[in-house]
């Protein structure tokens, strides 16, 4: 199977440039969203970006999942131009899961996992053992065994995001990109979420990118935050040097505060 | 305003003037000032008509402007929303059998049509909250179901009523001052009523929740303005007909020019409606001196309304609309989808046999045997095999577009491509009146290939996108209905052939084409086989659809020209409605048949078995006369749609 040797090419280590940004730029109807961005990411960890609201944050994740494509600059993604790939040779590699799941109707969880397949195999190749195994990996990674054969409406929201989650995983890509994964969660089901994101990329072999709304949620779960500001990058570091009073009152235009987490010593930020 | 913008409706303005001034010249009376035939000319026939057309068209761009306004939905007006089609047929009906009532006021009949038809269009998307797109979507089904029930009311009444389809095609020409007379107060009336309702038309421009909280009876209000809207666009209806685009037209330019507030709008948008028919008008005369006496105006504007919807779109701004929320509906799934799917089938085929060997003869029901049968089978099986594949054809291509667009109000209807084909054949009986079967054949072909291409052309920019290619549709439909309707007009012997097209009788249908039918649908329907893990995915939206790595651009291609190769061919022999497209999806799913491909083999086994017997029905219900195929179908999918859809619509198709 040419596809399986491909993407064998693809398998990032930890430290290799997963993304590269030169002078990217993002224009809808003539207002600037992202300005000149250069940005390196790095492959192997979870990455979250953070930023007020029009910040260009969800911009720059659509962008990266070559959802909308840049007004000017270049991608490169695993060292190639984004914009060379193939549509199903990017899909093998790279899963994108937009801020608005849409309604699955009819169908049922396993079915669901069942379509990331399909870069694999397209419109008319066979299903075989193969894909049968990664579609139960990724029923089995994100504990929806029991769900297998549910409708996917029936379910919670927690649950529908983690078969969104589990489609991603039988896609079998190496990156992940997750537009706000838990906006419309409660608290539980977003440190669900998230923990189950960076338990992954823990793991070693995945890479995640992830937009989040929530500093301390970004800062609990994610090995790196990229702060952006009115289509810039204002900011990036670990969870501490990030989550610092200084940081976060230039990035909100609010004064802000910072103390221990009571437990795990970790970095919290509050609105003064 | 903006003064360029304000610059260009004056330049209009004059233009139509100057039209209208040699129209005066034209008649004006001789110098002796004794040819009184002149001077009724004038006064009873060039000078109200320029009023009609200049107060018709403010009554237009006023309720076209207040639908939009109160449904939030850039693209109402009284042709979308079926109002005007509703009026027209309940007209017609009254003639009929309430001639009396006609007598008495010809205007309570049309809103009354115009209200049934709104209130329809309203009902079938209430549960979706009258999403704008499926707004539409509905309405341009009414309207269809109403031209052709109209279509065959004439049919079945000859010449008695063939002057109303030249009236129902919007035709300006006045013997006297009356019309103007009639609209002139109910313009007054809306106007300064809406004057009235400004702040709380401003109000309800935004969401529900906003206005309640605002205090506003949000109900109440909006159906006052509704019914002043439908009053408005009826009564122009009731005295001049169809007329359409205008209403669409005027407020979206008014915006477009520059008026911001309601109240700016409020006034701009008539004056704006006024200037645009009253110009066309002029153009249509200026033309009917070369020739086209009898075309009418509503068939021009509708013309050039077309290309301008199209010009439109991309430009309108559609109004913020929630993101409707989940209605999460869980409909059964089978267990065994296939061995459901195969019962369907043969089903399709027991159906089949039964309308082969039962039929009425002079003396009731029989079931033929022997000789008879075979006699009768010569005549029976084209029309079974064309409808068979008439209705697999459309039931396929109804699954197709519906999972395309993740509309369940999307029908191979409205992809505009069946009226193409009406058009073509148009344009054939303009040019060459006595052409055979095979060249009407060719033209409608070539119609709705244009009518594709041409929607293919508008929605390539948004690869396909799926609202672009459903209101590319409706627009380019709405240009070939206008074509349509222009050709009858002329009243010629191929009025009638058109006419019987648009019903969509399989009466004459003969051997060879049934076997054409039939290879069509075998050739089309094998591919449309073949896209279904495209379709599984496309329903889930652009995002995901990307993200998977499907090829958008070829895929939705693909899946758009079968559906609309098969809603052709179909459309050749059963007339351009039926519903079978949009109701065997919707029965396949109600059976639990929810994936792609067992949903597209349930449909099209269902719509096959569905247009036999509406082609059974068709000849056996008032034995020994026949009732058009397409039109039965659609009548007796019409109430089941509405009972379907005020259940409640899953979202997604």
């Amino acid at each position: 199977m040419t596809d399986a040797t491909q993407a064998q090419d693809g398998v990032q280590t930890q430290g290799e440039t997963l993304f590269d940004l030169k002078g990217v730029s993002f224009c809808v109807g003539g207002s600037e969203i992202l300005a000149a961005l250069d940005l390196q990411l790095t492959a192997g960890r979870m990455t979250g970006i953070i930023g007020p609201n029009g910040s260009g944050k969800s911009s720059l994740i659509k962008l990266l999942a070559r959802q909308q494509v840049p007004s000017s600059g270049e991608i490169a993604f695993l060292g190639q131009p984004l914009s060379a790939r193939s549509n199903r040779d990017l899909a093998c590699r790279l899963a994108y899961m937009p801020q608005f799941t849409p309604s699955a109707e009819g169908m049922t969880v396993r079915e669901l996992v069942e379509l990331g397949r399909f870069p694999w195999r397209g419109a008319l190749g066979r299903m075989d053992k193969t894909d049968a195994a990664k579609v139960a990996e990724a029923i089995r990674r994100t504990g929806l065994e029991a769900f297998a054969d549910r409708l996917v409406d029936s379910l919670s929201g927690g649950e529908r995001q983690r078969c969104w989650l589990a489609m991603m995983l039988a896609q079998d890509a190496k990156c992940l990109l997750l537009d706000e994964p838990t906006s419309a969660l409660d608290l539980a089901h977003q440190a669900d979420m998230l923990k189950l994101v960076s338990d992954l990329t823990r793991e070693g072999t995945l890479s995640a990118v992830v937009v989040l709304h929530d500093i301390n949620m970004a800062a609990r779960y994610c090995d790196e935050i990229i702060a952006v500001k009115r289509g810039r990058v204002a900011a990036r570091g670990t969870p501490a040097e990030i989550v610092t009073t200084e940081t976060l009152a230039e990035l909100y235009d609010l004064p802000m505060g910072v103390m221990p987490h009571p437990a795990t010593g970790q970095p919290l930020g509050y609105v003064l | 305003m903006r003064r360029s913008a304000t610059l260009l409706w004056a330049c209009l303005a004059v233009l139509a003037a100057i039209l209208f001034a040699l129209r005066i010249d034209a008649a004006w009376p001789g110098v002796v000032m004794a040819d009184e035939l002149d001077r009724v000319i004038l006064f009873q026939t060039v000078l109200p008509r320029a009023a009609v057309a200049i107060l018709a068209g403010a009554a237009l761009g006023l309720s076209g402007l207040l639908l939009q306004r109160v449904l939030r939905n850039a693209l109402a007006e009284p042709s979308t929303l079926g109002i005007s089609a509703g009026a027209q047929l309940a007209m017609a009906l009254a003639t009929l059998f309430l001639p009396g009532l006609m007598a008495v006021s010809p205007q309570i009949v049309a809103f009354a049509g115009g209200a049934l038809a709104v209130s329809l269009c309203l009902l079938l998307t209430w549960r979706r909250g009258l999403e704008p797109v499926s707004v539409v979507l509905a309405g341009m089904m009414v309207a269809l179901t109403a031209t052709s029930a109209s279509a065959a009311l004439i049919l079945a009444n000859g010449d008695y009523l063939f002057s109303l389809f030249i009236w129902g095609g919007g035709s300006l020409t006045q013997q006297s001052w009356q019309p103007a007379l009639s609209i002139l107060p109910v313009l007054a009336i809306g106007f300064v009523a809406s004057l009235l309702l400004l702040r709380p038309l401003t109000i309800l421009g935004l969401d529900d929740q906003t206005a309640k909280s605002l205090g506003l009876a949000v109900n109440a209000g909006r159906l006052a303005i509704l019914a002043l809207a439908v009053w408005l666009a009826t009564t122009v209806v009731a005295e001049v007909g169809v007329i359409g685009f205008i209403g669409l037209a005027a407020p979206a330019l008014a915006g477009l020019s520059g008026a911001r507030t309601l109240g700016e709008k409020l006034f701009a948008a008539p004056l704006i409606g006024a200037i645009l028919l009253w110009t066309t008008d002029g153009l249509v005369q200026l033309f009917a001196d070369g020739g086209g006496e009898r075309i009418p105006t509503g068939a021009a504007t509708a013309l050039l309304g077309g290309p301008l919807l199209l010009w439109l779109l991309p430009r309108l701004r559609m109004m913020e609309w929630p993101s409707l929320g989940r209605t999460a509906s869980l409909g059964r799934r089978a267990r065994r989808p296939l061995a459901l799917a195969l019962t369907i089938a043969l089903g399709g085929f027991v159906i089949a046999l039964l309308a082969l060997v039962i039929g009425k003869g002079p003396d009731g029901w029989m079931v033929a045997h022997g000789t008879l049968l075979s006699d009768l089978a010569g005549w029976r099986w084209p029309r079974i095999l064309v409808a068979a594949s008439a209705g697999a054809m459309l039931a396929g291509a109804g699954v197709m577009v519906q999972r395309l667009t993740g509309n369940p109000l999307a029908s191979p209807e409205v992809l505009g491509v069946g009226s193409g084909a009406g058009a073509g054949l148009a344009g054939l009986f303009a040019f060459n009146a006595a052409a055979g079967m095979p060249l009407q054949f060719v033209a409608a072909s070539a119609g709705a290939l244009g009518a594709l291409l041409l929607i293919l052309a508008v929605s390539a920019r948004a690869k396909f996108g799926p609202e672009r290619l459903l209101l590319g549709g409706i627009a380019v439909g709405a240009a070939c209905g206008a074509i349509i309707t222009a050709v009858i007009a002329l009243g010629t012997m191929q009025s009638y052939t058109l006419l019987s097209w648009l019903t969509g009788s399989t009466a004459q249908t003969g051997g060879d084409h049934a076997v054409a039918a039939l290879i069509a649908a075998i050739v089309l329907l094998c591919p449309a086989m073949l896209t279904v893990r495209w379709l599984d995915i496309l329903q889930l939206g652009t995002p995901v659809a990307a993200s998977l790595g499907v090829p958008l651009g070829r895929a939705r291609l693909s899946v758009v020209v079968l559906a609309a190769l098969m809603t052709a061919i179909a459309s050749l022999y059963v007339g351009p409605l039926s519903f079978v497209g949009l109701i065997a999806p919707h029965l396949a799913r109600l059976m639990g048949l929810t994936r792609s491909g067992h949903q597209l083999a349930g449909a099209v086994a269902l719509g096959a078995g569905l247009l036999v017997l509406s082609d059974w029905l068709a000849r056996t219900l008032i034995f020994p006369y026949q009732l058009p195929v397409g039109l039965l179908a659609s009548l007796i999918g019409g109430p089941y749609l509405v009972y379907l859809l005020s259940r409640g619509v899953p979202s997604r198709a």
